[in-house]
C-alpha cells in the first residue's frame, strides 16, 4: 500500500513540474508583454532586464483609453467579431442541418469543397478580392470585412455543426414530424436547444480568428473609424519608432474579451468539442 | 397542400438567410468622394504623415484649409507608413486611389507607369502656378508626378558620451576617422557598439539611408546616365568599407534582420555610439532619453574629399490620383501644403526642411541641432538617387542580399557588385 | 487566420438520413428536391462570390503578362509558371516552408499532445486544472502582429532570452537568433509552435475526455502499465483526430505570413522566405503580379493536396 501511495505521489510531483515548466513556456513572453506595458518607452531594452523599474506607471493604458480613436478600434472588433459569430452559427446550422439530415447529388462534392477552402492561402487572394470587394461596393465597411471573416470561419463551423447534429438521434426529428413538423421546425425547436455546447465551441472558435485577423482587417479598410484591434496595434509601430508600451498595453487589453469568453465557456468549450469528436 | 406550403416557406426561410447575408452588402458606406448636392467636394487623403505627427497638429493645419475653402472637405486616411504602400499598390491595382496621395520617392516611378497617378505638371499650368517656388519635384519624362512637400535630411548622429569615453576628441569626418572612432567605442565594453546597420530586407531602405549615404556623402553616384553603374571604384570602396567595419566588429549584432526602429531605439539606449539617422527622430530620441549627449554631423565622406557633401534624403512627397474627378480641387489642396506659410509651419512641426524654397522653418522654439542640420544641409546638397527609380524597393532589396553575402563571408565584393549591376540593369538597363 | 485546429469527422453519410429525398416523390415535388440545397445557399453564395471568384481571377492573371499595371496584358501561357519554377529564391521558399510547416505541425501535436495528457490527469484538483488551462491557452489570445513583436523583443541580441541564457552561462555572449542565417529559420519556427500549440491542445483535450474509462479499466484488468495504455488505449483512440489536425495544420502553417513578413521579412540571406512571403515580394516589391499570381497559384495546387488528404481522411469517418 505505502508503495502504491508513494508512486501516486511520485507521478503527481511529475505531472505538477511538468505543468509549471510547460506554464512558464506559456506565460514568461506574456508576462514579459505585461511588464512592457507599464515601463516608459526608454526602459523597453534596459541592460540588465527588469522586470519592474523605475518608470512604472498605467501611462499607456490611461492613453489608450483615453483615447477615442484607439476606443473605436475595440469598439469595431466588437461589432465584426460579434456579428461574424452569429451569422456564422446561423449559416453554419443550417448547412450543417443538410449535411447531417440529407442525401442529396454532388452532396461530397460541395462538401469537399467547403472543406478545401481552409487551405486557401489569404496572401494569394488579397489583390483580386480587394477588387471584388471595392466592386461589390463593399470597400472599408463592417459587411466586407464581416463577410470576408465568414468565409474563413465557415468551414469549421460546419464540419463541427455537422459533426454535432450527428451525435443526435434522427428520432428526435422523427417526433416533430410524427406531430405534423418540418426538418425546419425540428431544427430550431429541438436541434439547435439541445446542440447549444457545440454550438458555444464552434462561437468561441469563431470569435477568437475574427478578433485576431490581421491582413484582411488591414486591406480591406482605410479609415480609422472602420479599422479593428490588431491595426490599431500595427498602428502604433511608426515609420521610424515603436511605442512599445501602448502597443503591449493594447494588446493586453486586446486579449481580455477572448480570455473572459474562453473562462465563461471553457468547460462548454471543451464539452463541445469532445462531443464533436465522439462519433455516434 | 398545407405540408407543401409550409415546406415551401421553409425554403424561402433558408433562401432569405443567403439573400440577406448577400445584402448586408448593400448597406456599405456609399461616399467615393463625390461632390454633394451643395457644391461641396470631399477629397480623401491618404498619407502616413499624421501618424508620425504630434497628435493633434496636423488636423489644425487641415482645419485651416477647409476653413479658408468652405466648398472643400478633407477626409485623412491614415496608415502607418509600410501599411500605406500596401494600401496605396492595391488601390491602385482596383483604380481606386484616394484622390490625394503622400508618396515616397522611391514609389513614383511604379504608380505613375501605371497611370495611377496625375501629370502635375498640366495642373500646374492650368492653375498658374508659380512652380520656381518649389525646391525640387519629381518627374519622370519631363511631367512632375510628386512634389517633396518635406524633406528629411539624414545626417550622422553622434552620441558625445560614448565618444568621449572612447578617448575620441572630435566628430569623425572622414571614413578612417569613423572607423576609427567606432573601433574605440566598441572596445569601451558596456556592450556598445560602434555603429548600426539596419539590413532588414521587409523594408531594405537600409541600403539607401544606411549604405547608399556614404557613397553619396563623398560626391559619388550608383548611376551614370539613369544606367546603373555598381561597379565603379566609388561604390566598390563604399561596399567595401561597410565590409571593413563589420570584419572590425563594431556593427551592432542582429544587423541581418534589423530594422530602422531597432536602430534609433539602440543608439537612443546608448548601445550605439553613431548612426545615420532622420532629422526627425530628435525630438522622439528627446522623449525618451532626455538625458542623453548626442549631436549631429555631416557624414564623413572619404578621406582627403573636399568637394560638396551629397546629404541623404527622404521626404513626404505629394501626388494626385489620375482617378479622381476633382483634380482642379486635389491642386488647390497641394498648393496649400506647398505655400510659402503653411509649409513653413509644417515643417517646423515635423522637424524637416521645407519644400518651398521661400519657406523658412522656424528653429526658434525648436532643438538647436535643428540649427546645425540646417546649416550641414545648406553646405551640402541632397541626394537621394532612388528617387524616382522603378521599382526601387526592390533594387534595394536586391542589393540588401548581396551585401548580405558580403558581411557573412559568403561572397567578395566585386562577385556580390556585379551580381546587383546585372540584377538592377534587367529592371532599369 | 491561421491559429486555430479543428476537430475531424463530418459525416455526411453517419447515419441513416431522416429526410430522404427519395426520387419517387421528388418527381411529385421538385420543391422538396431543393431543400438541401436551400439550407446550404447562404454557404454556396458566400464560397462562390468570395473565394471561387477570386481564385479563378487570380489563374487569369497568372497566364498573363503585366497584368494590373499595364492596360492590356498579353496572354502569355505557362511563361509566369516556368518563371517562378526556375527561380531559385522560389525553390528556396519551398524548402524552408516544408521546414517550417513539418516542424511546426510535430511540435505542436508533442506539445498539444503532452499538455492536453497534463491537463487530463486524475491526479490533481479541477480548480488546480482549470488555472493552467488557461495559463497554457495564453499564447492563442494575442493577434499575430503582436506576437512577431513581442518575440523580436524577446529575441534580440540585447534582449531578455540572451540575458537568461548568458546568465546561466549558457552562452558567451549574446546570440543573434533572428539575424544569424543559421538559426533565423528555428527562430521563427519556435515562435510559431508557441502561437499555435493551444487550439491543438484543447482539441486533444476535448478527445481525451471522450474516451470512455472503461477502455482504461478493461487496459488495467490485462496489467497493462502506463505506457501500455497509452500506446493501447489512448493513440488509438485519438488517431483520427491527431491525423486530421496534423494535416489542418500543416495547411494553416503554410498560410502563416505576417509573423514571418514581421520578424525577419525572410532575411538574413532568405533564410526565412516563405512561399508565402516570396508571392507577397513578387507582387508589393516587384509589382510583378503576373508571377505572384503564378506563384500563388502554384502554393494553392500544393496546400490542394494536403487538402485533397485531409477531405478523405475526413469523409472516410463515418
Amino acid at each position: 500500500m505505502a508503495g502504491v501511495k508513494r508512486r501516486h505521489t511520485l507521478a503527481k510531483a511529475g505531472v505538477v513540474t511538468g505543468l509549471v515548466l510547460g506554464g512558464l513556456f506559456a506565460a514568461l513572453p506574456v508576462l514579459w508583454m505585461l511588464s512592457t506595458s507599464f515601463k516608459s518607452n526608454g526602459e523597453v531594452f534596459q541592460n540588465p532586464p527588469q522586470l519592474i523599474t523605475e518608470g512604472f506607471s498605467f501611462d499607456a493604458y490611461r492613453e489608450i483609453l483615453g483615447n477615442g480613436e484607439q476606443l473605436r478600434f475595440f469598439l469595431n472588433s466588437y461589432i465584426v467579431a460579434g456579428a461574424v459569430t452569429v451569422l456564422t452559427l446561423l449559416v453554419a446550422v443550417l448547412a450543417g442541418f443538410a449535411f447531417s439530415r440529407f442525401t442529396f447529388p454532388f452532396q461530397r462534392t460541395i462538401n469537399a469543397v467547403i472543406v478545401s477552402v481552409q487551405a486557401v492561402p489569404p496572401i494569394t487572394l488579397v489583390i483580386p478580392y480587394f477588387g471584388l470587394v471595392v466592386a461589390l461596393g463593399l470597400y472599408n465597411t463592417y459587411a466586407g470585412l464581416i463577410l470576408t471573416h465568414m468565409v474563413f470561419t465557415l468551414p469549421y463551423a460546419i464540419i463541427m455543426t455537422t459533426a454535432y447534429l450527428n451525435t443526435l438521434p434522427k428520432e428526435l426529428d422523427e417526433s416533430v414530424k410524427v406531430d405534423g413538423g418540418t426538418g425546419w421546425t425540428a431544427l430550431w425547436r429541438i436541434l439547435v436547444p439541445i446542440s447549444v455546447p457545440g454550438l458555444i465551441a464552434v462561437g468561441v472558435y469563431t470569435f477568437m480568428i475574427s478578433w485576431n485577423e490581421y491582413l484582411f482587417a488591414l486591406t480591406l479598410t482605410r479609415t480609422n473609424d472602420m479599422r479593428t484591434v490588431p491595426i490599431g496595434i500595427q498602428m502604433l509601430m511608426g515609420q521610424h519608432s515603436y511605442e512599445w508600451n501602448q502597443m503591449m498595453a493594447m494588446s493586453i487589453l486586446g486579449s481580455i474579451p477572448v480570455l473572459v469568453l474562453f473562462l465563461l465557456f471553457q468547460r462548454r468549450f471543451i464539452g463541445g468539442l469532445t462531443a464533436g469528436a465522439v462519433k455516434a | 397542400m398545407t405540408t407543401r406550403a409550409t415546406r415551401l416557406k421553409r425554403l424561402i426561410g433558408a433562401v432569405t438567410v443567403a439573400a440577406t447575408v448577400a445584402t448586408v452588402a448593400a448597406c456599405g458606406s456609399g461616399d467615393s468622394g463625390d461632390a454633394a448636392a451643395d457644391g461641396t467636394v470631399t477629397l480623401e487623403f491618404a498619407q502616413w504623415w499624421g501618424a508620425e505627427l504630434p497628435a493633434g497638429d496636423f488636423d489644425k493645419i487641415i482645419n485651416d484649409f477647409t476653413a479658408q475653402n468652405p466648398n472643400i472637405k478633407i477626409k485623412l486616411l491614415s496608415a502607418p507608413y509600410a501599411s500605406t504602400k500596401q494600401q496605396l499598390v492595391t488601390a491602385a491595382a482596383s483604380k481606386t486611389l484616394p484622390d490625394v496621395v503622400g508618396l515616397d520617392g522611391a514609389w513614383v516611378n511604379d504608380f505613375a507607369k501605371q497611370g495611377a497617378i496625375a501629370d502635375m505638371s498640366k495642373l500646374m499650368t492650368d492653375a498658374n502656378y508659380d512652380s520656381s517656388q518649389l525646391a525640387s519635384q519629381i518627374q519622370l519624362d519631363g511631367k512632375t508626378y510628386m512634389i517633396p512637400v518635406v524633406n528629411f535630411v539624414y545626417p550622422l548622429f553622434v552620441n558625445k558620451d560614448l565618444l568621449t569615453k572612447a578617448g575620441v576628441a572630435d566628430v569623425p569626418a572622414t571614413r578612417s576617422e569613423f572607423l576609427d572612432a567606432a573601433k574605440k567605442i566598441s572596445a569601451t565594453g558596456d556592450n556598445a557598439k560602434g555603429w548600426a546597420l539596419p539590413l532588414d530586407t521587409a523594408v531594405p531602405n537600409g541600403i539607401q539611408n544606411d549604405v547608399m549615404s556614404w557613397l553619396w556623402a563623398s560626391g559619388g553616384s550608383m548611376l551614370t546616365d539613369g544606367k546603373p553603374n555598381l561597379t565603379s571604384p566609388q561604390v566598390k570602396s563604399t561596399v567595401e568599407f561597410v565590409k571593413s567595419l563589420n570584419d572590425a566588429g563594431v556593427i551592432a549584432p542582429g544587423s541581418l534582420t534589423m530594422k530602422e526602429q531597432d536602430k534609433v531605439e539602440k543608439f537612443t539606449n546608448g548601445q550605439v555610439g553613431m548612426m545615420i539617422d532622420s532629422l526627425a527622430h530628435i525630438n522622439l530620441i528627446k522623449k525618451n532619453k532626455p538625458d542623453l549627449n548626442f549631436e549631429v554631423a555631416a557624414l564623413p565622406a572619404e578621406d582627403g574629399y573636399t568637394g560638396k557633401r551629397g546629404i541623404p534624403y527622404a521626404s513626404w512627397g505629394i501626388g494626385i490620383s489620375n482617378s479622381t474627378k476633382h483634380k482642379a480641387e486635389a491642386f488647390k489642396f497641394v498648393s496649400y501644403l506647398m505655400s510659402q506659410e503653411t509649409n513653413a509651419k509644417l515643417s517646423t512641426i515635423a522637424n524637416g526642411f521645407p519644400g518651398n524654397k521661400n519657406a523658412e522653418p522656424d528653429f526658434s522654439n525648436s532643438d538647436p541641432l535643428f540649427k546645425s542640420a540646417f546649416d550641414i544641409y545648406k553646405q551640402g546638397y541632397p541626394a537621394n538617387e532612388f528617387v524616382g527609380l522603378p521599382k526601387a524597393e526592390d533594387l534595394m532589396r536586391s542589393f540588401d542580399e548581396q551585401l548580405q553575402l558580403v558581411l557573412t563571408g559568403k561572397q567578395s565584393v566585386d562577385d556580390a557588385l556585379s551580381k546587383s549591376q546585372e540584377s538592377w540593369t534587367s529592371v532599369i538597363g | 487566420m491561421t491559429s486555430a485546429h479543428v476537430e475531424p469527422v463530418t459525416a455526411p453519410q453517419g447515419a441513416p438520413p431522416a429526410e430522404r429525398a427519395t426520387p419517387g416523390r421528388a418527381r411529385a415535388n421538385p420543391a422538396r428536391r431543393l431543400i438541401p440545397y436551400a439550407y446550404l445557399s447562404p454557404t454556396i453564395v458566400l464560397v462562390v462570390v468570395l473565394m471561387i471568384v477570386p481564385i479563378v481571377m487570380v489563374v487569369g492573371y497568372s497566364f498573363r503578362d503585366n497584368v494590373i499595371v499595364q492596360e492590356n496584358p498579353v496572354f502569355v501561357g505557362f511563361a509566369n509558371y516556368a518563371k517562378v519554377l526556375t527561380d531559385l529564391d522560389f525553390l528556396a521558399a519551398l524548402k524552408n516552408t516544408a521546414v517550417f510547416i513539418s516542424v511546426s505541425t510535430v511540435a505542436h501535436l508533442v506539445l498539444g499532445l503532452a499538455f492536453a495528457m497534463m491537463l487530463n490527469t486524475q491526479l490533481l484538483s479541477g480548480v488546480t486544472k482549470a488555472i493552467f488551462r488557461i495559463v497554457y491557452i495564453l499564447p492563442w489570445l494575442f493577434t499575430i502582429a503582436v506576437i512577431a513583436v513581442i518575440w523580436r523583443l524577446l529575441l534580440d541580441p540585447a534582449g531578455v532570452v540572451n540575458y537568461v541564457l548568458q546568465t546561466l552561462g549558457l552562452v558567451q555572449e549574446g546570440v543573434n537568433w533572428l539575424g544569424d542565417p543559421g538559426t533565423a529559420l528555428w527562430a521563427v519556427t519556435f515562435a510559431n509552435i508557441w502561437s499555435g500549440y493551444p487550439f491543438f491542445m484543447i482539441s486533444l483535450l476535448a478527445a481525451l475526455q471522450g474516451i470512455s474509462a472503461d477502455l482504461y479499466e478493461a487496459a488495467a484488468v490485462d496489467g497493462a502499465g502506463p505506457l501500455r495504455r497509452f500506446l493501447n488505449v489512448t493513440l488509438p483512440q485519438l488517431r483520427p483526430v491527431i491525423v486530421s489536425m496534423a494535416v489542418l495544420d500543416l495547411i494553416w502553417t503554410s498560410q502563416q505570413f505576417a509573423l514571418i513578413w514581421m520578424m525577419t521579412g525572410g532575411g538574413p540571406l532568405n533564410t526565412t522566405e516563405m512561399l508565402s512571403t516570396y508571392t507577397y515580394k513578387q507582387a508589393f516589391s516587384e509589382y510583378e503580379f503576373a508571377s505572384a499570381s503564378a506563384a500563388a497559384v502554384i502554393v494553392l495546387l500544393l496546400t490542394m493536396v494536403l487538402a485533397f488528404f485531409y477531405v478523405r481522411q475526413q469523409q472516410r469517418e463515418r
